[in-house]
């Protein structure tokens, strides 16, 4: 509003001063030229007790609840859609997809890496540089990159892998004894398998079987995360067939 | 009476921190990346209510259900690319709200394109009368559904749901003067349709 000192409040200034007195953002000056105005226009005094009163019943409107059946409506179409997702990429969720698209954009990586295309066929080219290496800096070129990109996909499984690893140890004192043991010794043989996957990449770039190796074993790690984060989730809903479900998926793995 | 809920204030009435509240959404939405759909339980309890109440206003009872289970269905499908830029429960109005204008939208082919944007235009004139305005549930109900689209949204955001301006301008993606300006210009509006 604004009104200078001294000068008078006009109808159309008074309008927006009711507006702002019940925002309750009106600054004393501008409620002292209101209340001016308001002494000699019966006009806007109206309009300042309408608005008022419109305001009070809004206010006090009945809340609207939602049904009890609406979120089992809500959790089948989720668990539908999940069921019929065909956006299932190295056995990673669309949700670990997510995360590890931003956790690649917070560090500045390129989402090009995570195009299946470059991911499950990383080999061909790597293996065509090598041949033509005494050849062609171009070859050495796409050695180098085709490489470059199996690390950073290779980051992106190790940072999906250290926030489920976070979430799962925060919840572990939820499961019982025997089943984390289980679980501590499933991951202890998928380390193993990835340290080994590692070092046959480190002596044989190359080789193909020891790349698909070392991303089936850090698919494997991804997959027992998230069952455990399962299992403590139908643990915490008393879901005891879900979680004798997920228990004897564990103890076959 | 009032449910004027400042940020952090939980719709069942639970007051927390800010702080608190962004840590519990932060961990909340780790647990839906890694595949937990049980924290997207957590979420729709903690929301639900009030957003429900809001859609309800919007649209009316009998196309709530479906909205508010579309809000929560995309939440679901867009929650990857939620980076926190406001907090989950400003994003998730805004997929509410969103969703609503263009249901009201499609539906109101007689509303003019200029009221049915965010754009400013004249204020209705106030009536000219001399005598106490009664304001019954069901007047006021009526009123809100005669409202256009963004005028409605405002209104039931800030007058209803008691969201403060900065707030509302977040959820409708306006600037905070927009908010007021279209706050003002939805009682005027809902003042002549009360007289009537």
């Amino acid at each position: 509003m604004g009104v200078r000192p001294g000068l008078t409040m006009d109808c159309k200034d008074a309008t927006e001063a009711i507006g702002a007195l019940l925002d309750r953002t009106l600054t004393p000056g501008d409620q002292a030229a209101l209340d001016d105005h308001m002494r000699t226009c019966a006009s806007c005094r109206v309009l300042a007790a309408d608005l008022r009163r419109m305001h009070e019943s809004a206010r006090s409107l009945p809340r609207v609840k939602p049904p009890e059946t609406l979120w089992p409506r809500i959790a089948s179409a989720l668990d539908a859609e999940i069921r019929s997702s065909p956006r299932r990429w190295f056995g990673v969720s669309p949700w670990m997809l997510a995360a590890a698209a931003t956790l690649l954009l917070a560090v500045g990586g390129t989402l090009l890496l995570l195009r299946p295309s470059t991911m499950f066929r990383p080999s061909r080219p790597a293996a065509t540089a090598t041949q033509t290496a005494g050849g062609g800096a171009a070859g050495a070129e796409l050695a180098q990159s085709v490489e470059s990109e199996l690390r950073e996909a290779e980051q992106h499984y190790e940072r999906a892998i250290a926030g489920l690893e976070q979430i799962a140890k925060a919840e572990q004192g939820t499961l019982d004894p025997q089943v984390a043991a289980t679980l501590q010794k499933n991951l202890a043989v998928i380390d193993q398998a990835i340290r080994e996957s590692r070092a046959a990449l480190q002596s044989q770039p190359a080789s193909e079987l020891a790349q698909e190796s070392l991303f089936e074993a850090l698919r494997r790690k991804v997959g027992l995360l998230q069952e455990t984060i399962g299992l403590i989730n139908e643990m915490r809903k008393g879901n005891q067939a879900g979680t004798a479900r997920i228990i004897q998926n564990l103890n076959k793995s | 009476m009032t449910r004027r809920l400042a940020d952090g204030q939980r719709s069942d009435g639970f007051a927390t921190s800010k702080e608190q509240s962004a840590r519990l959404d932060a961990e909340l939405i780790t647990r839906c990346r890694a595949g937990d759909l049980g924290a997207f339980e957590e979420i729709y309890r903690l929301h639900s209510g009030r957003l429900y109440n809001v859609v309800a206003r919007m649209v009316g009872a009998n196309e709530a259900d479906d909205l508010v289970q579309d809000t929560f269905l995309q939440a679901y499908r867009k929650l990857g690319g939620f980076r926190g830029d406001s907090t989950l429960a400003t994003w998730l109005y805004r997929l509410a709200v969103n969703l609503c204008l263009d249901r009201l939208r499609s539906g109101e082919a007689k509303v003019s394109r200029k009221a049915e944007s965010f754009e400013e235009d004249e204020p209705a004139p106030a009536p000219r009368r001399t005598t106490e305005l009664v304001v019954t549930r069901l007047d006021l109900e009526r009123g809100l559904e005669a409202l256009p689209p963004s005028y409605r949204a405002a209104f039931v955001l800030h007058d209803v749901e008691g969201f403060e301006h900065r707030e509302v301008a977040a959820i409708l993606g306006i600037a905070e003067g927009s908010s007021k300006s279209l706050v003002h210009k939805a009682r005027l509006r809902l003042r002549t349709l009360l007289t009537r």
